[in-house]
């Protein structure tokens, strides 16, 4: 379902991404670890069609990201690092629009938005404004506005960054749900446990190279490790640098 | 004091690396634009005073008075702007800032924070009224041929003043903050301030100066200048600034140096109680302001009644933005104000055209009534770019870091522009229309007329609302903390100035046929062959101008934000 090709992103003064090449299946949950600075980011930036590569292809749901990227964004669901939004409209109202923008079913609607809210545990702020909602709140609100159009794949940026252990717990057993269902997910993130908890593989990235791939056992392997967690497996691969 | 020079240290770097070399925000076009226009304004201002204190000069016994009486008039005017601008200032730099919640998690005291910030504050609102105030007293020297002592005492009295105004600010917004979170506090004072504003000009309009050249009323104003003699308040910080400028002018030194005296005695009793009462409360407002803003009104439901449903012509994803742009406009409580403001112009222009004392005038009235038809257009259009520079020239700048929404979603750039270009032309061509047509009416002029100024501004406003949306694409700052103050930036400088010269070289090239077509319809006359070309090109060349307004800025702008 997604497929990144030599994918490269100079910004002049940082090679940010260096052909990168991986690809992720239907129903895949993919993890994309690595220190902060190492292009995860940029990566997902590029994928979700927010920022253009130098080279390199992106190719999602078979639809190349350069050549039709409308095509290629009604696939998504983006969720970016930040959770910043329109301030003024109510949590409701910010989901019709996203649902107008993705041309979500209007008879489907209302249902639809309503048991996200519920889901997200956002329905008793429904109709409040986005600019009394709380941080994690609002990561929410983006969580259930990208599956509003029911997206064959979902392009996460750090989901879990200011959410509670509860919504944390909702946010992963939701994923897995989707998984389960055939949607591809692709996650960057800083927290090791969920990664490891989570994807069904997980790709190393430092300075803008993927420097291993894998499930878990094969990550031991490539870092010589025997019983690890994935935190040792990290800081080995990346003190390392030179797996791929 | 080291913790507070330690706390000024951001503030001071920031801009210090703002004016380094190899910043793209300040190339050299930047730095020579700003620079021209504060020393054309600067110098306008001197040239303007000069000429007409040297006038007032000239006139026997009243010509003093006029001078001191304006001089008082300036005095307070930059009071009350000093006062407005220290207050906005001071909730923005003492409650609402970002870094705020940081510069509190250090280990230093609330009061030296307050009273960095305080600085901070006092030399944001003071600077450049302190900067525009020296033609103006400059001029006043030369006139009264001031020595040394009046340029010493003069800036020793604006600095009390800014002082006064900065600490009388600070107390009242830290008595504010105790009563209402910080936020809320800004929004009514700016509603209050520009209703204020609304009032004053609309009462000084309806007085009807145009009066004053019918020779029936000259009774009234010598009554006036009578009560122009009176002293004002002694008790008042004005009256002892306005006083010791006067007395330093005339080298009266007793009372320059008591009025000084005063002025800045009572400037440090104001700090001192300034920081008392902020080492008391300014804290405890503090936290109050970091409280969840709730909305000022709450929303009007009507059922079976949706307004929404009015934009049901509209494709999808339009719709979908209009909806948005409308909500977010109406329900950002810093918009309202202008919203007054533009009303209060539009109400004055109007009722501006249905006094003018057409038949009082020895010029041929159905002449004057077609000149001021004419130069209509582009005063309506000069009202029309000013209000794009409002609101248009910051629309895409408006999405704020929410742009990723837009990038992230299925649409193109280019649609996502005509989008908002079509969300503000519609609105502003309706506007400007009434306009033209409503005061054409009330100046009864010709059909011709009526026509050319409806065309006219038909092709005007799309224009320049294309040239505010392709600039404000081109130029957009999606990471401003108040998007809608990019029109101090250099891109809406620019924007001003490309859509005032838009305007100009329409009016330039349709001038002259109009002329032609008007007299020869005057005189009966029927128009020449090279007449008829010569008309027929300037009309094309207005309207390519105007094509090339709409499309080509658009397009730079869409070239802007395509993703790189």
């Amino acid at each position: 379902m997604i497929s990144l090709t030599e994918l490269t992103k100079d910004y002049g003064t940082v090679m940010a991404v260096n052909k990168l090449s991986l690809n992720v299946n239907a129903g895949e949950i993919y993890g994309f670890i690595g220190p902060n600075g190492a292009g995860k980011t940029t990566t997902i930036r590029m994928m979700g069609g927010i920022l253009a590569p130098t080279s390199g292809t992106i190719i999602i749901g078979g639809v190349d990201m350069a050549k039709n990227p409308v095509a290629g964004k009604k696939m998504i669901g983006f969720v970016p690092d930040r959770p910043f939004l329109y301030e003024k409209l109510t949590g409701m109202e910010f989901l019709r629009f996203s649902a107008d923008l993705y041309d979500v079913p209007r008879d489907t609607f209302p249902h639809r938005s309503q048991e996200l809210m519920k889901q997200f545990a956002l329905w008793n702020w429904a109709d409040e404004l986005i600019e009394a909602y709380s941080h994690g709140m609002k990561q929410r609100l983006i969580i259930a506005s990208a599956l509003l159009h029911d997206p064959k794949i979902l392009i996460i940026d750090e989901p879990m960054v200011g959410l509670d252990p509860a919504a944390v717990h909702m946010v992963k057993d939701i994923l897995k749900e989707l998984a389960a269902n055939q949607i591809t997910i692709f996650i960057s993130t800083h927290t090791l446990s969920i990664a490891e908890d989570l994807c069904h593989r997980i790709g190393l990235i430092h300075k803008g190279t993927l420097l291993a791939q894998g499930n878990l056992d094969e990550l031991k392997r490539i870092a010589n490790l025997g019983e690890a967690k994935l935190e040792e497996v990290f800081l080995t691969i990346i003190k390392e640098n030179t797996f791929i | 004091m080291n913790n507070i020079i330690t706390l000024l240290r951001p503030r001071i770097l920031s801009s210090i690396n703002g004016l380094r070399q190899g910043n793209k925000k300040n190339n050299w076009a930047r730095i020579l634009m700003y620079g021209t226009l504060g020393i054309v304004f600067w110098i306008g201002t001197f040239i303007i005073f000069y000429r007409v204190l040297f006038y007032f000069q000239s006139v026997q016994d009243f010509g003093n008075i006029l001078a001191m009486k304006l001089l008082s008039m300036i005095i307070i005017t930059f009071f009350a702007l000093l006062l407005f601008s220290n207050i906005i200032n001071c909730l923005s730099h003492l409650y609402l800032s970002q870094d705020l919640p940081l510069v509190h998690s250090l280990p230093v005291s609330s009061k030296d924070i307050f009273v960095s910030r305080w600085m901070i504050s006092t030399f944001d609102s003071s600077w450049m009224i302190l900067a525009f105030s020296l033609p103006m007293f400059l001029s006043y020297g030369l006139i009264y041929k001031a020595n040394t002592t009046y340029y010493v005492i003069f800036l020793m009295a604006m600095v009390f003043m800014c002082f006064i105004a900065s600490a009388l600010s600070s107390i009242l917004v830290l008595f504010g903050a105790q009563i209402l979170p910080a936020g809320r506090i800004r929004t009514i004072l700016i509603i209050l301030g520009v209703m204020m504003v609304m009032i004053i000009i609309l009462v000084m309009r309806l007085t009807r100066p145009e009066q004053l050249v019918n020779p029936d009323s000259f009774a009234s104003v010598v009554l006036y200048f009578n009560s122009m003699q009176t002293p004002n308040s002694p008790f008042l910080p004005t009256t002892w600034i306005s006083d010791a400028i006067k007395a330093a002018l005339h080298n009266e030194t007793n009372t320059y140096l008591l009025n000084t005296a005063l002025a800045g005695t009572f400037a440090f009793m104001l700090i001192f109680f300034n920081n008392f009462t902020a080492q008391v409360s300014y804290f405890s407002g503090f936290s109050k302001s970091q409280t969840t803003p709730r909305r000022l009104f709450a929303p009007l439901k009507y059922k079976g009644l949706d307004w929404e449903s009015l934009l049901n012509f509209l494709p999808r994803e339009s719709k979908a933005f209009a909806v948005k742009e409308i909500r977010t406009f109406f329900r950002d409580s810093s918009l309202w104000p202008q919203l007054f403001l533009m009303a209060a112009l539009i109400a004055i222009y109007i009722y501006n055209f249905s006094v003018l004392p057409l038949d009082n005038t020895p010029i041929k009235t159905i002449y004057l009534q077609n000149i001021f038809s004419f130069l209509n257009i582009g005063l309506a259009a000069s009202v029309l770019a000013a209000i794009s520079a409002r609101f248009v020239f910051p629309a895409v700048s408006m999405e704020g870091e929410a742009f990723w929404i837009i990038q992230a979603a299925p649409i193109q750039t280019r649609t996502f522009l005509w989008i908002k270009f079509f969300l503000y032309y519609i609105p502003l061509i309706i506007l400007a229309e009434v306009l033209v047509v409503s005061s054409n009416l009330l100046l009864k002029v010709s059909p011709f007329m009526m026509i050319l100024s409806v065309l006219t501004i038909f092709c005007l406003v799309p224009a320049v609302v294309g040239l505010g949306i392709g600039m404000g694409a081109v130029y957009a700052n999606f990471k401003s903390e108040n998007p809608a103050n990019v029109i101090t930036s250099f891109g809406g400088l620019l924007f001003m100035i490309l859509s005032f010269a838009l305007i100009a070289m329409v009016i330039i090239l349709e001038a002259g046929p109009v002329y032609k077509i008007f007299m020869a319809d005057l005189r009966g006359q029927s128009l020449s062959l090279i007449q008829i070309v010569w008309i027929f090109c300037s009309f094309t060349l207005a309207i390519i101008l105007c094509l090339l307004s709409i499309f080509y800025p658009i397009h730079l702008g869409e070239k802007s934000l395509t993703i790189k």
